[in-house]
């Protein structure tokens, strides 16, 4: 019994479940479910759907290159059946995926890391652009708690008096 | 708004069919496909009465038409026998235009259950002429067909075949 690959999202095809499409010319596509299968009626490329896999290995959003994945490989050749074999592979299944998931989970923090101070510069950014949206610069001026926590550390003493005795 | 849409969607697929059509090897895959034709696909049914079935051996026929289905209340399904007639033919080939033949089908569009329980389907529907004892006429068989023959009893035009998807 033999996992395939979905053509269109690259997850496994358990046995018994999805449809399979033989082009003319003997190419087999598979398909894990009717979603999968739609998209493919529909001719989409599986590299511009985002949330196939193709599209996350592309833009570099999942773990490609990783020695986890070596052990996942079509064999054509059926192995001889070793009772201590079987009970080896089995544990090492469970380690081998331990270790990829923790990777994985590694690689997505480190994918993210740039993000948030970036996204922490845009927002301090966007409040000092824009805050005169909410109030008037000239009431800013004289309104001393909304003046910017930078401008503030001058004073911070004073200001605090200020706003006690309003 | 829904008019919008469709035709928004539309040409978002134009773009890309070209695109994909290269990518992917298709030949003679049609281009210009029409609105309705691209966003819902023919239902694919029975091989009944009046379907016409390319011949994929080289018995001399080109295209035959259904005219009897020998299983089935419906209709017959891939691996199953069929009546036909020949309508188009080859000159100096083993069958006539206007034979009545016995044929296998060994491609149908209509999808098939396996025995695993997952789904089987094909680009067109096509058919290999037998004689009335289930041997082929023709000597050779194009293109894939399915593993399912070999529960038919037609273990012939499995070893004849390229393919067996």
């Amino acid at each position: 019994m033999r996992l395939e690959k979905c053509w269109f999202c690259s997850s496994t095809v358990y046995p018994g479940h999805g449809i399979q499409f033989v082009r003319n010319d003997a190419k087999i596509f598979r398909f894990c479910r009717s979603k999968c299968h739609k998209n493919f009626k529909m001719k989409r490329n599986p590299r511009k759907v985002k949330w196939t896999k193709a599209y996350r290995r592309l833009h570099g959003k999942d773990m490609t290159q990783d020695s986890t994945f070596e052990f996942e490989r079509k064999r054509n050749r059926p192995e001889r059946y070793d009772r201590n074999l079987a009970e080896n592979t089995l544990k090492a299944i469970k380690k081998i995926d331990k270790v990829r998931v923790e990777r994985e989970a590694r690689h997505h923090e480190n994918r993210f890391k740039g993000k948030r101070s970036k996204e922490q510069k845009e927002a301090a950014k966007e409040l000092k652009q824009s805050i005169d949206m909410i109030r008037a610069p000239a009431a800013l001026q004289q309104e001393p708690s909304l003046i910017l926590p930078k401008k503030v550390k001058v004073s911070s003493q004073q200001s605090e008096e200020n706003r006690m005795e309003e | 708004m829904a008019a919008a849409f469709t035709s928004k969607s539309l040409r978002a697929a134009r773009s890309l069919l070209g695109g994909i059509g290269n990518n992917l090897g298709v030949q003679g895959m049609p281009h210009e496909m029409s609105c309705s034709e691209f966003l819902f696909q023919q239902c694919r049914t029975f091989i009944q009465m009046r379907t016409n079935l390319k011949v994929v051996d080289n018995s001399g026929a080109k295209r035959v038409m259904c005219i009897q289905a020998l299983k089935g209340k419906k209709g017959a399904r891939l691996g199953d026998t069929i009546v036909a007639s020949v309508k188009e033919s080859q000159p100096g080939g083993k069958v006539k235009k206007g034979d009545v033949v016995y044929g296998v089908v060994v491609r149908a569009a209509m999808p098939r259950g396996r025995c695993d329980g997952s789904e089987v389907k094909f680009d067109d529907n096509a058919v290999v002429l037998v004689n009335k004892q289930g041997e082929p006429i023709g000597t050779r068989v194009f293109g894939p067909v399915p593993h399912e023959l070999r529960k038919k009893k037609h273990v012939k035009i499995l070893s004849l075949a390229e393919h067996i998807a």
